[in-house]
């Protein structure tokens, strides 16, 4: 076809559309003309005027038909038809309001639902990582068995990055936080120190200035920083001749010589971590120091960027030969390898799982939704078998009868999604604000264009699948059957019944697999909750400090600038106890020590004894409320003239005291120890888990701040009052303050809120999928009744007839319920086994709770078959009310 | 109502594209004119008559627009278009093969 004539084409189809008007006025002026013509030239035959325009009219035969005829040879018809069906299908369910509020309602719930939580899964899931060519960053780490990704020795990481060939860029970093004084109170500076070339890795350049290079890792140098776009704005005003400025950092001098970029994400860690997203403040160049043949100290978390087409796996390989060679030069690193692991995945892995279950609850309640929705529109078809059967008898195709029902269905889907968007707006908000504190990624989600589209996806899909049935059941409608009276006599074919049954079944199914995991979730929220935590969150308020070591050089001077705050501290009204530590529960763990030798034990094969290390003053563990299980506290008397001492948690004395009574027992860090060397264990203090969730806890010793063995200048304050400790931030800040005006007091918390943050995700997970399933459980009781009063519209007739015949009331009501128990028994049965099938997945989602939970299994079975027998109820006295004179009349 | 005598479809086509390509005109002139030539053997019936030309008209193979007749009534004449002239020869060809064959059967067989 030449183009000349395809545009001609396009041109008249298009104008045959949009002014249909104008054309079907021409066709009738040409049409009238033509009758005319005809009209004269039989007059012409000598034919009288009327008998001529009669004789016309004749010869022309059915204008209609004519018209309709030309309008077929347009090839709009099928457009226009589209539209007729359309306003067809408004108006029907504009005349039956009730069925249409229901039906929208339902939809826009489950399909806001599904797009909120698409949002979140696109925000989090399949937006790329705000960083260019993201696919190729990898994390390393040191990896043993019992600790899967562990951080690096420095040097370790110095002689991988020289060796290495798979990579554009390799990097490593450390958190460490800086003190920012100078103008006003001191700041705390949420930080990090990198190697040169950290950010080329992330493949984000400053905004201004320069990034770190190989001369600011050397000893010595490093007294330059790199501000976040956020700290230069606030702390600075922005200004504009901020690179080269001298700031005062930890009563150190440094000079700025870089601004990143605003957006500018911090990949995450895992060793002292910040969430990720915009959570750094200042960067400074990490220097190594020290005696590179000493490697037993791992604090580096690295971090490298793939030359293009290699793989983690490869780049695995590498590291794994490299690491070995260096550990055969280094004493050997027996039981260690390698890990490299996409970014990507060290971001969102954790909570992959928690969405996609999220994303399959609300398919559920979707699919949930349909059926109801099919099973309305079923009924419904019923009552319109008449008008059905008319079109039928009056001509009209078949297919155009199965446009016309799947035209309606698609229109009723297309409104829902309108209002499930506006409802997937607020829910969105919603559930971004529920979300636990950290969640990666949180900051971009948002409704968007990916997420009308998957909306616009589901309803034309789900507006299929529901309207699927009635547009069948339209194509084999009968117009014999449906024009002959219809109404009184007439029931159901059993095909419809047996489909309408099927579709509640898989309703009662599917809530019941929603309620069961809602039921597991809720129940592993609640063991978190009723998990003694090792420790007292009432009433604690908590801070952390981080003295500079200009200042405070010694461990001597660290602990008795602690001694000193504490016993101020405690002395204040309201004060229970005062207490300062390196570290506070679920906040992060503290460092590993490991090597250490324990006297008259050996470790477990192929393993040494290691633990978490903390130091503690003497009220610390009264002030978290963490009991003793055994032996002492510390006392003011264990100084640095005093017996060494140690108190270590349970896990540490059930694991390395396998011999003996942990107490009074001897271990040392020294390889060839003196008698000064060795170490009494003087208390056994209960367990604290890394995190709530959690297997276990981890094993644990603290020293005595007065006998840390190096300084340790960062130590969080816990404060316990006899109520309201909210109150004594101001007290705390001022107490710090008269001590030293130089130090920050940072993360001014409570510690119940540390606490309550640790249990968010099972709160969120168990809250939604309880809500998703409250929705399931819900539409799955809209499906029985709507199936059970159709079922009993239908047959008022029969239980007239019965009661007439001598069927008690409660016969028939036995009747009705019956019916409806065995849909909702086989339901809730198919439910169950499609729980207990799909239990391998909740299994990383849940606490303290079998996935085959007998309990949960029971207590929904049980849910189920009540909510299913009081959908029936209503219907079932309505059945016992037929009344039986009206049967027999109409016999 | 019978048809004095039902046409194949495609024969109408061709009959309209060859009566429009002497000269354009409204649809009552082109049936009037295939009757008269036919000697009333054709009799074209509007119910096909105008589906057709509004088919034709479609298919970009004739053009219409509003003219006056010679006795000032407005009417809508049909003219052939380019693509039209090249689709009646294509039908005249086809027309003539076809006949000829059909009489070759009638004949032989």
């Amino acid at each position: 076809m030449k183009p000349g004539r395809y545009w001609n084409l396009v041109r008249m189809r298009v104008r045959s559309l949009l002014r249909r008007g104008r054309v079907e006025a021409e066709l009738e002026k040409e049409l009238r003309f033509h009758v005319e013509q005809e009209m004269e030239a039989n007059v012409a035959a000598g034919m009288a005027p009327a008998e001529a325009r009669y004789a016309a009219l004749r010869r022309l035969g059915g204008v209609a038909r004519i018209k309709e005829e030309c309008r077929d040879m347009r090839r709009t018809e099928y457009l226009e038809s589209v539209g007729q069906d359309l306003r067809y299908g408004a108006r029907t369910l504009a005349r039956s309001p009730g069925f249409t509020a229901v039906v929208l309602l339902t939809l826009a719930l489950s399909i806001g639902a599904n797009s909120a939580i698409f949002s979140v899964i696109d925000g989090v899931l399949l937006k790329p990582l705000p960083y260019p060519n993201a696919s190729r960053i990898v994390r390393l780490f040191f990896s043993s068995h019992d600790y899967p990704r562990f951080p690096l020795n420095p040097f370790d990481f110095r002689d991988l990055r020289a060796r290495s060939h798979l990579f554009q860029a390799l990097a490593a970093f450390t958190r460490s936080d800086v003190q920012l004084s100078g103008s006003g109170e001191p700041v705390r500076l949420a930080g990090f120190r990198v190697t040169a070339g950290y950010f080329r890795v992330l493949g984000v350049a400053p905004a201004r200035g320069r990034e770190f290079n190989a001369k600011d890792e050397l000893p010595g140098n490093g007294h330059v920083v790199i501000l976040s776009d956020r700290t230069w704005r606030d702390k600075f005003s922005a200004d504009p001749g901020i690179v080269g400025r001298k700031l005062t950092l930890d009563s150190q001098p440094y000079t700025v010589v870089g601004v990143m970029p605003p957006g500018t994400e911090h990949p995450g860690n895992e060793y002292h971590p910040l969430p990720y997203g915009d959570s750094v403040d200042a960067w400074r160049p990490f220097t190594f120091d020290g005696n590179p043949s000493q490697r037993g100290y791992h604090i580096m978390e690295a971090i490298g960027r793939l030359k293009p087409g290699v793989t983690p796996a490869e780049a695995q390989a590498e590291m794994n030969t490299l690491i070995t060679e260096i550990g055969r030069e280094h004493g050997g690193y027996n039981g260690w390898h390698m890990l490299v692991v996409p970014l990507y995945k060290v971001i969102v892995g954790p909570d992959v799982r928690l969405l996609l279950v999220l994303l399959g609850a609300v398919g559920l309640v979707l699919l949930i939704a349909c059926g109801n929705v099919a099973n309305l529109l079923l009924a419904r078809a019923t009552s319109r078998q008449r008008e059905i059967a008319v079109r039928a008898a009056l001509g009209a195709p078949r297919s155009r009868l199965v446009r016309q029902m799947l035209t309606e269905s698609l229109l009723i889907a297309l409104v829902g999604a309108g209002l499930g968007i506006v409802l997937a707006v607020g829910g969105v908000r919603a559930l971004v604000s529920l979300l636990p504190a950290g969640f990666p990624r949180a900051g971009s989600i948002h409704v968007n264009g990916a997420v009308l589209g998957f909306t616009l996806l589901i309803a034309v899909v789900t507006g299929l699948v529901f309207g699927l049935a009635p547009a069948l059941e339209a194509a084999h409608a009968d117009p014999q059957r449906g024009l002959r009276g219809g109404g009184h006599g007439s029931t159901a074919g059993g095909g419809r019944v047996r489909l309408r049954n099927a579709l509640v079944l898989a309703e009662v199914s599917l809530a019941s697999v929603l309620l069961i995991g809602a039921g597991l979730m809720l129940r592993s929220f609640v063991n978190l909750l009723r998990t003694n935590p090792g420790f007292k969150p009432e009433h604690v308020l908590t801070a952390s400090l981080s003295l500079p070591d200009t200042d405070y050089k010694t461990s001597t001077a660290i602990a008795q600038f602690y001694d000193q705050l504490t016993r101020r501290l405690a002395v204040l009204p309201g004060v229970k106890a005062a207490g300062a530590g390196t570290d506070l529960p679920w906040t992060g763990y503290d460092e590993n020590v490991g090597g250490f030798t324990i006297q008259g034990e050996t470790p477990p094969p192929g393993e040494d004894f290691h633990a978490r290390y903390h130091t503690a003053t003497p009220e610390y563990f009264r002030a978290l409320g963490t009991p003793l299980v055994r032996g002492r506290f510390f006392t003011e008397g264990d100084n640095h003239n005093a017996p060494k001492v140690l108190i270590i948690n349970e896990a540490m004395a059930r694991l390395d005291w396998q011999h003996q009574d942990a107490v009074g027992g001897r271990l040392t860090f020294s390889d060839t120890p003196k008698a000064g060397d060795w170490i009494t264990v003087v208390g056994v203090v209960a367990d604290v888990k890394d995190r709530p969730d959690a297997n276990g806890a981890e094993p644990a010793f603290w020293w005595p701040v007065l006998q840390a063995p190096f300084p340790i200048p960062q130590m969080s304050v816990a404060l316990r009052s006899d109520s309201g400790a909210a109150q004594l931030a101001n007290e705390l800040r001022g107490e710090v303050h008269r001590l030293d005006p130089a130090l920050a007091v940072a993360d001014v918390r409570l510690m119940d809120r540390i606490a309550d943050a640790g249990v968010a995700t099972a709160r969120f997970a168990s809250f939604l999928v309880g809500l998703f399933a409250a929705l399931a459980i819900i539409l799955a009781a809209i499906g029985i009744y709507g199936v059970m009063s159709y079922s009993v519209n239908q047959r008022t007739h029969e239980f007239g007839l019965r009661v007439a015949l001598g069927a008690q009331r409660r016969d028939v009501l036995r009747l009705v319920i019956s019916q409806g128990a065995k849909l909702t028994l086989a339901g809730a049965v198919v439910g169950v086994a499609g729980a207990l099938a799909l239990s391998r997945v909740m299994t990383h989602l849940i606490y303290g709770v079998r996935a085959a939970d007998p309990l949960t299994f029971t207590a929904v079975f049980l849910i189920v078959t009540v909510v299913g027998l009081g959908a029936c109820y209503v219907p079932a006295r309505r059945a016992t009310a037929a009344d039986p004179m009206k049967a027999l009349r109409a016999e | 109502m019978g048809k004095p005598s039902d046409l194949l479809q495609g024969t109408l086509d061709l009959l309209i594209l060859k009566t429009l390509s002497l000269e354009p005109s409204h649809g009552w002139a082109i049936a009037k004119r295939i009757e008269q030539v036919s000697h009333d053997a054709l009799q074209i019936t509007q119910g096909a008559l105008y589906p057709a030309l509004h088919r034709l008209e479609h298919q970009g193979w004739i053009r219409s627009e509003w003219r006056t007749t010679e006795t000032g009534r407005e009417a809508k004449f049909y003219k052939l278009t380019k693509a039209g002239r090249v689709q009646l020869e294509k039908e005249l060809a086809q027309w003539d093969r076809l006949s000829g064959a059909v009489g070759l059967v009638l004949r032989m067989v």
